[in-house]
């Protein structure tokens, strides 16, 4: 018997250390947050303001585009509409963006500092959603104005929506750091891959819309149902916007903002949890190499 | 088996005293050397079939135990595997083969400050980089005065580390790594950086962890401070541990590889130049080995050199360069319109060079060629003379070696006994090596 035989019983070892670590991972994680936010808010006196003038901006830019020169029907406040959806996809979008540069971007740190490193895709995600709340906080007066108390209401669903649309960005975020350590280009298909996906997401336009005008039955109309950001999207407006429906004349009409259905709550959770469990295990497979590869 | 470890220990978090400190256990560990590193597509899609690389073992079958409270020095050259070997006790790295087993909590201070944010503050980056070592907020707050004072920063807590010297910012990395309070300290040369009386008080630091029985890996060039703060070497020679016991014998044992290569291979067979390079040595100035030398002191290039054929002249040049391999000098000695010859086939000749060891402390490679004397054409090559390490000395702090002497020029002047500041540690260390 060797005397690493002495040393047993590894699997309890193994396995205890890892959670363990996992577990005091926490602090990092939670220091790692307050840099990203720090350093991206310091040497600003608006600070976070500028941080809204892109959905601002973009916000003011498509309903003029799409309430005046194309219109596209949404069934309401063209920005209200847009708003509730471009929040979402903004904090998924920079989540990812901050998390694929996050192992090969802190080569130091992953060679030569031992850390659970799945904080370093992480800390992008929760400092993200940090944002999205406080960003949520901002337009919520808007919101309240155009759509009626009913916001207040059922800020719950929101809420709900928020949180697993951040298990199914983390997933998502840990995939991308991870593959990107091995395979750099994915940083350049980056912007491409995320500008298609953004247009495959009924954000600037309804999903019932889709529907109404090419049927439901529609390849196109089948297609953006297998695009797990549509659930999320159409989940987390139904409570802030109001769902919108198909009106029946070919055009669409919105309801008041309202709970959401089980079923949808159901799909979004189900792509949430198997996305966060796969990106999680490709990140933990290709971690054990990264001391070696960045 | 009666069983009363507390989940920490079977997890090896917490200390197990019963058991060793460090176990490894035939430990391989390869790296890829990608003959042109495949990252993108296109490179990937035309690589598909052939694998493009070549792999190569940075440890090769290493085993030893370490019992807690041991202090043991991993010596070897640059690329023998030292930081390869504590990135896998550290668990950066996994084992490719055998097993590496750690009891209690590691601290590794492979590299200073890594993770600091420049635009952070000194106050956010201590809690920053704590968080980083596995530090609690609680356990960083208990501990931050406690690293204010021993980095010295307390006036330029609030401001950015962008702004503070590398020297400061190396301090600050060293004061909350040691705070960690680990059962194991894994060091790997981060105390060659900073001035001498930073080095002085993280040796002083270093020797209070090994008083309280805690477990030091220590990697570093410094062969003195190895010999004061470890009770026993490992020499890696190739990724191969080539010794293992007692420190002093370690250390002769490490000089004397350095010496051994010192003499130089024969020249490639089937290449006999008209000159031939028989032996390149690089002594101190009193003729030994110069393994280690302080700044600006003498060496000697030594060259015994051998004719093939019948040669008019030749000029001896002698080139020294940085770890990076970046040129810092080269002489030629027929710009000095010295040569040699002329030389009968089979005829001898010896050479010396005479120079003064750089200013700077690091590790340098001196490389000796000869050249034909009218056209400048090089006849023969000694690669790599010798490694010449240059230490800082500690009669002055910084790593640029001023040669500054002061001298009473009007009033009194007497002798006085070291009582510098600068030196508070060193001095009873290099008593004990006299
Ligand atoms: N990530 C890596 N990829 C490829 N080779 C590496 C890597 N890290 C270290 N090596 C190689 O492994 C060998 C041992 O390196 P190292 O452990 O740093 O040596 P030392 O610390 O003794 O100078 C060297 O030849 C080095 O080039
Ligand atoms: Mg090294």
């Amino acid at each position: 018997m060797s005397v690493a035989d002495d040393l047993r019983p590894g699997a309890v070892r193994t396995l205890g250390r890892r959670l363990g670590e996992r577990w005091r991972g926490r602090e990092l994680l939670y220091q790692l947050v307050r840099k990203e936010l720090k350093v991206r808010y310091r040497n600003s006196t608006l600070g976070f303001l500028w941080s809204m003038l892109t959905p601002a901006l973009m916000t003011v830019v498509f309903t003029i585009i799409f309430t005046q020169i194309v219109p596209i029907e949404v069934g309401g406040p063209f920005a209200a509409f847009f708003l509730a959806g471009y929040l979402l996809w903004q904090f998924f979008q920079n989540s990812c963006q901050g998390a694929i540069h996050s192992v090969v971007g802190n080569a130091d740190l992953v060679k030569k500092v031992y850390l659970p490193r799945e904080v370093l895709p992480l800390s992008h995600v929760l400092a993200q959603l940090i944002h999205l709340l406080l960003a949520l906080l901002v337009i919520s007066p808007y919101l309240i104005w155009a759509r009626g108390w009913q916001v207040l209401v059922h800020l719950p669903a929101t809420l709900l929506a928020v949180a697993l649309l951040t298990v199914f960005t983390s997933g998502v975020a840990m995939w991308l750091a991870g593959v990107n350590v091995v395979f750099r280009d994915l940083q350049e298909l980056f912007v491409v891959m995320f500008l298609v996906w953004f247009y495959a997401t009924p954000v600037l336009y309804p999903l019932a819309l889709v529907r109404a005008m090419l049927g439901s039955e529609h390849l196109l109309a089948t297609l953006l149902q297998f695009n797990p950001m549509t659930w999320f999207v159409e989940l987390f407006r139904t409570p802030l916007y109001g769902a919108v429906v198909e009106a029946g004349n070919g055009g669409v009409t919105s309801l008041a903002p309202a709970w959401p259905g089980v079923g949808a709550i159901a799909i979004a959770l189900a792509f949430a949890v198997v996305t966060f469990v796969g990106g999680y295990l490709v990140f933990l497979r290709r971690a054990r190499t990264f001391a070696k590869e960045v | 088996m009666p069983d009363r470890r507390s989940l920490g220990q079977l997890t090896g978090l917490e200390l197990d005293p019963s058991r060793p400190a460090v176990v490894v256990d035939r430990l391989t560990e390869s790296f890829r050397l990608y003959h042109e590193r495949p990252t993108g597509l296109k490179e990937r899609l035309y690589r598909l079939s052939r694998s493009s690389y070549t792999e190569f073992n940075a440890l090769e079958d290493v085993s030893f135990t370490v019992d807690h409270g041991e202090s043991v020095a991993v010596i070897g050259h640059n690329g023998s595997g030292k930081s390869t070997l504590l990135r896998l006790l550290a668990r950066i790295l996994p084992p490719d083969q055998g097993t590496v087993v750690t009891n209690g909590r590691v601290a590794s201070l492979l590299e200073l400050g890594a993770g600091f944010h420049g635009d952070l503050t000194g106050r956010e980056n201590i809690y920053l980089n704590g968080a980083i070592l596995g530090l609690s907020r609680a356990e960083i707050g208990e501990r931050f005065d406690e690293i204010v004072d021993f980095a010295g920063i307390r006036p330029l807590l609030d401001t950015a580390v962008r702004t503070y010297s590398s020297g400061l910012y190396v301090r600050l990395g060293f004061s909350i790594a040691v705070t960690v309070d680990p059962d194991i300290l894994l060091v790997d040369e981060v105390l060659a950086v900073g001035d001498a009386e930073f080095q002085a008080r993280s040796l002083a630091r270093m020797r209070r962890f090994h008083d309280e029985g805690k477990t030091i890996l220590l990697v570093s060039h410094d062969l003195d401070a190895v010999r004061e703060m470890c009770d026993r070497a490992i020499v890696l020679e190739k990724g191969r541990i080539s010794f293992d016991g007692d420190v002093e014998d370690g250390v002769d044992h490490y000089r004397q590889t350095i010496a051994g290569r010192a003499t130089l291979p024969p020249t490639p067979a089937g290449r006999r130049g008209p000159v031939t390079i028989r032996d390149a040595v690089l002594n101190d100035a009193r003729g030994g080995s110069a393994g280690q030398v302080a700044p600006s002191d003498q060496v000697v290039v030594r060259l015994a050199l051998q004719a093939g054929r019948a040669v008019a002249a030749c000029s001896i040049g002698v080139q020294v360069a940085d770890e990076s391999g970046r040129t810092l000098y080269a002489f030629v000695s027929s710009e000095q319109g010295i040569g040699v010859g002329p030389l009968a086939p089979g005829g001898t000749a010896t050479v010396e060079v005479r120079m003064v060891a750089p200013r700077r402390a690091g590790e340098y490679t001196v490389t000796a060629f000869i050249g034909d004397a009218t056209d400048g054409e090089v006849l023969a090559v000694a690669p790599t003379v010798s490694p010449l390490r240059v230490a800082a000395t500690r009669r002055a702090a910084g790593n640029l070696d001023l040669a500054a002497s002061a001298q009473v020029v009007e009033g009194p002047s007497t002798t006085v006994v070291a009582a510098s500041t600068l030196h508070h540690d060193t001095t009873d260390a290099s008593h004990r090596r006299s």
